[in-house]
């Protein structure tokens, strides 16, 4: 090989497969372009919503249908319904992704070194995943919310409580595949430390399962949270919620049906189509952590 | 093999006494009573008089005791919020409806979910392929309560065709068996389907192929028992998650089972109800796991044969 | 060979490594021992190359991590140019950690997949604070070029490379410290054979630069033939016969030694030796059989088979009698 040839030959980094790979899944393509419209608009809520979400400004038009003066019409307290979507979007949207990311925070750190150590540290934090495991999440959640009556930073806590197992044995199942591999073994005859090898060479070769988990995470975090709204023990009015609102449309359907309906559709749309973004993530990134 | 189970028995019983402190511990540590927050204030005295009859003045750790002492002889104590009944009575009366809504729609969900995934794995990459893959990843991605309320708007708001509420006329069951029916459906058809594609794409299906048997006896035979072991395993966990009633369903179409009552204890912090409802759940959960996992180790002719070995 | 006056780049003393291996009981756990290595000396003079030779599961891999206690030794001890180093915690090792490198087997897991070529022969540098980053780079692709690739491969990722390609970025990798030792483990097994040859040459080369000490372990005699100085032979954990290249090819007098020597292809078939599959047993009822008067030290008879010295270069397990 000529120095030329090499200089001239055409180089693909591994990120350039992912790309490849995940434009090839239509749905993943779709649900992302649907996310970035969602998350848009809930960031840009003021410049597109006609009245801030507890703006009760419309009482004398109260639970009108939509119309071209107020899109998704008006809610039960003269709000404007369109902006409570709106601003409902910000809350999902942020709870998801600040939820996703204390789970990420959690479980890394406990999966690195569970899987790093093994022995007894491994067989202490495998004892605290089966508790997690085996009590049904949802009714301890809101064991949790009704104890504490909801909130915000609550509902964040407790979708991160739940959460965080699936990244830990993810990262942890990682770390241990790649412990006795030789580069990590060459670090160890260099004279690295334990934290060094975790650092530089072992998470960063995590990086797929952590992003899928972080990803993956979302939806859940999310689904708790309308869940917990809905039961009236998770984020507390006037913030805007869609598990709140369908839980107030429930009483209304039969005669003003956009105050259920638009929440639900709502919901439905932002959680698929996080699920298949990160379906198809998690499929670009590495197809064998398909069944995990 | 009765080594394993012993070992799995005591793990569970382990578990389950760390859930049950860790449980009766959160609940005792918010402030507040059962009878703070009420319609009707009470006095004072009237209140310690109450608290007194209800063993709730004791220290935490004898509460505690009393309690499991209790349980172990399938004593579950009495529901502040019915106290004419035991709590063991109470939930005998609630857990008809949870079960039955949620057995009929596993009832359904599973053979029309198998159903589904055959069908997908057999004409793949046909419409009914997509709209098996649709059905599973739509089941398994909303969350139930949303599935239900969009069974309600389009079956009971729009079309007018069924009652929204679920308890009472057989009709009125028709929804919420819908709703639980989904997760069932979705879960097996996605397992079917995977299950029957991996197996079919074996060498040893073709070599079946090649000896001449028909296609039926290919699949009913043979294919399907290799595709059986997950979808066997997977059976009990799912059916006392749905047993044990749905929240979500249960208050949407207000149907008096077990998670009506569960989030009414909550609300009125009944502690009995609370504590029982989680123990007994998680126990259920955890023994489902355990004989799902000997089911798995005995039908797997592998693990099977070389636990012999041992 | 023994009588050097330096101390040897490094010794290794008695060294045994026994691991428990769980064999049942139910409640409480039941451990058996299972010695991996006993008590192997091995001495490795400064500039010289010496092969230990044995089939898997003969514990030489395990030996060779055991000097560079990436396991540590039950017991026995570890010389590194005089210095005895077994006990040294960390942060005291990681200085001598310097003189004493080991490249492996498969080239494939032995570079970090993230990481460029650069990066991964950079890294012993930054791990000993050696330089800045632009220095730690320049010396990087100079080895890159040293093993025999262009800079440009600097950039590169493992996944991009052949096999032997990346056992020459092992190697820069390996040697960018200027370590006094080098611990090879089956290097060049799993690849081609002209690509072996060329590996070798390359560890020749540099060898003879940078006056470095190879322990190259390896099952396949033929390519030791080519490289060693002195072998040293495994069986079962323990060293069996240990000489001078010339004389272990020549007047092999272990029986297991003997099967290894049979094993090498021969290019005529005429020239074939007829190759005796030894099982263990058979192994063991043919070792040699020597009189204590026979050989130069104080070994007392003994039923038992012990390593003694034939001459000053030549050891072999033997049973001593009377």
């Amino acid at each position: 090989m000529t120095a030329s040839d090499i200089t001239e030959e055409k180089h693909y980094s591994p990120l350039y497969f992912i790309w490849l790979r995940f434009k090839g899944n239509r749905a993943a393509v779709v649900s992302g372009v649907v996310l970035l419209v969602l998350i848009s608009m809930a960031v840009f809520a003021p410049f597109i919503t006609i009245a801030g979400y507890d703006e009760q400004k419309f009482l004398e038009r109260g639970l009108e249908g939509p119309s071209s003066e107020f899109w998704f019409g008006v809610d039960d307290l003269g709000r404007d319904f369109f902006s409570r979507i709106i601003y409902g979007a910000r809350i999902s949207l942020s709870i998801g992704f600040i939820s996703a990311l204390c789970t990420v925070l959690i479980g890394i750190p406990l999966g690195a070194i569970a899987g790093y150590y093994g022995g007894w540290i491994d067989w202490f934090i495998m004892r605290i995943i089966e508790i997690f495991s085996v009590v049904p999440p949802l009714l301890a959640a809101m064991l949790l919310g009704a104890l504490t009556q909801g909130g915000f930073l609550t509902v964040v806590l407790i979708a991160a409580l739940f959460g965080w197992v699936q990244v830990c044995l993810l990262v942890r199942a990682q770390v241990r595949s790649f412990r006795e591999k030789e580069f990590v073994r060459a670090a160890h005859a260099l004279g690295a430390s334990p934290g060094y090898v975790i650092w530089r060479h072992l998470l960063p070769n995590s990086i797929s399962p952590i992003i899928v988990g972080f990803v993956l995470a979302i939806p859940l975090a999310m689904m708790l949270e309308a869940s917990l709204s809905f039961l009236g023990i998770g984020v507390q009015p006037p913030l805007p919620s869609w598990g709140q609102m369908i839980n107030v449309g429930m009483n209304f359907m039969f005669f003003y049906w956009h105050l259920a309906v638009f929440p639900t559709a709502a919901l439905a749309i932002t959680v698929l189509a996080t699920t298949f973004f990160g379906d198809g993530l998690r499929d670009a990134l590495d197809p064998t952590l398909k069944d995990r | 093999m009765t080594m394993f189970i012993i070992k799995r028995l005591i793990s569970i019983l382990i578990t389950f006494f760390i859930v049950s402190v860790i449980i009766f511990l959160m609940m005792h540590a918010v402030p507040g009573g059962p009878f703070d927050g009420n319609d009707m204030p009470v006095s004072e005295a009237v209140r310690a008089k109450l608290m007194a009859s209800l063993g709730l003045d004791k220290p935490l750790h004898m509460q505690y005791l009393n309690y499991m002492w209790g349980v172990m002889q399938l004593d579950f104590g009495v529901p502040f919020q019915s106290p004419g009944e035991t709590v063991l009575e109470l939930l005998a009366r609630a857990w008809p409806p949870s079960l039955l809504l949620g057995g009929m729609g596993m009832l359904i969900g599973v053979p029309l979910g198998i159903l589904l995934g055959m069908a997908a794995a057999l004409r793949r990459n046909s419409w009914i392929d997509y709209l098996a893959s649709a059905v599973a990843t739509l089941g398994l991605t909303i969350p139930v309560f949303v599935i239900s309320m969009i069974l309600i708007l389009v079956f009971a708001v729009w079309l007018q065709w069924l009652p929204a509420k679920g308890w009472g006329t057989p009709q009125s069951w028709i929804l919420p068996i819908a709703a639980y029916a989904m997760i069932p459906m979705a879960t097996y058809a996605r397992y079917t389907r995977s299950a029957m594609l991996d197996t079919l794409n074996k060498p040893f299906v073709t070599v079946l192929r090649a000896k001449g048997l028909s296609e039926r006896r290919i699949i009913f035979q043979h294919v399907l028992r290799n595709s059986a072991i997950p979808m066997v395993t997977v059976f009990l966990p799912m059916f006392v998650g749905i047993a044990t009633g749905s929240i979500f369903v249960e208050a949407m179409f207000r149907v008096p089972g077990l998670g009506a009552y569960f989030v009414s204890s909550i609300r009125n912090r009944d502690y009995p109800l609370e504590m029982s409802l989680i123990l007994m759940i998680t126990i259920m959960f955890c023994l489902s796991y355990l004989i799902s996992d000997i089911v798995y180790a005995w039908l797997n002719p592998r693990i099977r044969i070389e636990g012999r070995k041992e | 060979m023994l009588g050097d006056v330096m101390s040897p780049a490094l010794e290794l003393r008695d060294i045994c490594k026994d691991f428990a291996i769980r064999t049942g009981g139910t409640f409480v756990p039941k451990y058996e021992t299972v010695s991996a290595v006993q008590n192997v000396n091995l001495i490795l003079p400064a500039n010289k190359i010496v092969a230990v030779v044995g089939e898997s599961g003969s514990g030489k891999t395990t030996t060779g991590m055991l000097a560079l206690r990436l396991l540590e030794p039950t017991s026995g001890q570890i010389f590194l140019n005089g210095t005895d180093v077994t006990k040294l915690d960390r942060a005291a090792l990681k200085p001598f950690r310097r003189s004493m490198q080991v490249i492996f087997q498969d080239s494939y897991s032995a570079l970090d997949p993230m990481m460029t070529l650069a990066q991964t022969v950079a890294e012993p540098l930054l791990i000993h604070g050696i330089g800045t980053a632009s220095e730690q780079r320049a010396s990087a692709l100079e080895w890159l070029e040293r093993v025999g690739l262009h800079r440009n491969y600097g950039q590169r990722y493992p996944h991009e490379l052949s096999g032997g390609q990346r056992q020459r970025v092992a190697i820069a990798r390996a040697l960018i410290l200027k370590p006094t030792v080098l611990i090879a483990d089956e290097p060049t097994s799993a690849l081609d054979v002209s690509v072996k040859a060329q590996i070798i040459n390359l560890l020749l080369d540099l060898q003879r630069d940078m006056g470095l000490a190879i322990m190259f372990i390896s099952h396949d005699l033929s390519v030791v033939r080519s490289l060693a100085d002195s072998v040293t032979v495994m069986f079962n954990g323990r060293v069996v016969e240990q000489a001078d290249t010339e004389t272990i090819f020549a007047n092999a007098r272990h029986p297991y030694t003997r099967s290894l020597l049979d094993a090498i292809p021969v290019r005529n078939p005429r020239d074939r030796r007829v190759r005796a599959f030894l099982s263990r047993d058979e192994i063991a009822s043919a070792i040699p059989v020597v009189s204590h008067r026979d050989i130069s030290s104080t070994v007392e008879p003994s039923p038992r088979p012990q390593l003694v010295h034939l001459d000053q270069t030549h050891r072999v397990e033997a049973i001593v009698t009377a």
